[in-house]
């Protein structure tokens, strides 16, 4: 469990997060990146860029 | 063996691939290229000690220079900085698959709007105009009537980054409401599938549905000449039927595979950790 830097309500997670990994806040919708995972602590994602992709 | 992973944001495809290489004991660098600088002799990245870094970059223009690094520092890296350079470019993309002989969609280049209408009058209605660097089908626009082109046109002439003024004309091709992707090793078809929507853009980040398809000597004589035709490493070609044959028309470099792994029946992330192993040998055995 986490804390959504936007909206600042719980974000559960799962157990096999991965650092660049990015979840859903399902309270506001925000895309959060995992920037650590012990203690789990996440941040606004970064935005799309024109360039991402495969 | 020691392997590197260039990223910027862990996909799915990410996670599938850092849980094969664990699985099997391989000692695993995340290293977050936005956190690193890279300079003309050395590094703070963690990739001096690899024996193989592999590109998972999610912006291609990271992916673009962070493998020129790795190579300048004399560190193996897949994909290469010149097959990165080539597939993050449709223009180069399309003359590399032509100078190889493949069927690819006939493209026009043109430097004005003015010259680009000309060129989409040319292929008639509909044609279609793409970004030169993109993926996941944005920024993709079929035009239906020269009032279309016309816009969609001045628009990315006065809206656009001056790579939008870099006109990329395509011919339409009717393809039977699907697409194929077949994942590829240096030119060895690794898995494919099908993707099908009723848009006439099959990305299967645009969701389309994806279904196995069996490549057959034919596909696979494309894939691999259009592996070739890039520089070869792991590989997602894109390829359309067109009635009598094939038509190539991409080739990522920085290929995604979850949609695949749930599609075929092949254990993608193995097969590709397989190639990965392989290739980290072939490279003790050249610089032992």
């Amino acid at each position: 469990m986490s804390t959504c830097p936007e909206c600042g309500s719980d974000v559960a997670l799962h157990d096999d997060l991965e650092v660049g990994e990015i979840v859903d806040c399902d309270t506001c919708g925000t895309e959060l990146e995992v920037v650590d995972t012990a203690p789990a602590v996440l941040d606004r994602a970064p935005e799309l860029s024109e360039d991402w992709g495969e | 063996m020691r392997v590197g992973i260039l990223y910027s944001r862990i996909r799915k495809d990410e996670k599938l691939l850092l849980g094969e290489l664990r699985e099997r004991g391989h000692d695993v660098e995340k290293i977050d290229v936005r956190k690193h600088g890279f300079g003309l002799d050395d590094t703070d990245a963690a990739v001096a000690d690899c024996d193989l870094v592999v590109d998972r970059c999610l912006a291609t223009s990271r992916s673009k220079y962070a493998t020129e690094f790795c190579r300048h520092y004399d560190v193996p890296v897949v994909n290469s900085p010149d097959t990165a350079a080539v597939c993050a470019d449709k223009v180069r993309t399309s003359l590399a698959l032509d100078d190889a002989g493949l069927p690819t969609p006939d493209t026009t280049v043109a430097f004005t709007t003015e010259s680009a209408l000309e060129a989409v009058e040319s292929y008639g209605y509909p044609c279609v105009l793409k970004p030169v660097v993109g993926s996941w089908g944005r920024l993709m626009a079929k035009l239906d009537s020269r009032n279309a082109a016309e816009a969609v046109l001045e628009h990315k002439a006065t809206l656009g980054h001056y790579e939008h003024k870099v006109f990329y004309i395509q011919d339409f091709v009717e393809k039977p409401g699907r697409d194929i992707r077949v994942l590829a090793t240096d030119g060895e078809p690794v898995a494919a599938m099908t993707r099908s929507g009723d848009h006439w853009l099959t990305n299967a980040a645009k969701g389309a549905q994806t279904d196995s398809f069996e490549v057959d000597d034919g596909v696979a004589e494309l894939v691999e000449t259009a592996s070739n035709a890039v520089g070869g490493g792991l590989l997602g070609v894109d390829l359309m039927e067109t009635g009598d044959g094939y038509t190539v028309h991409e080739v990522n470099h920085t290929v995604e595979f979850k949609a695949l792994n749930d599609a075929s029946d092949v254990d993608v992330p193995a097969a590709v950790v397989d190639w990965l192993e392989d290739r980290a040998a072939a490279e003790v055995e050249v610089t032992p």
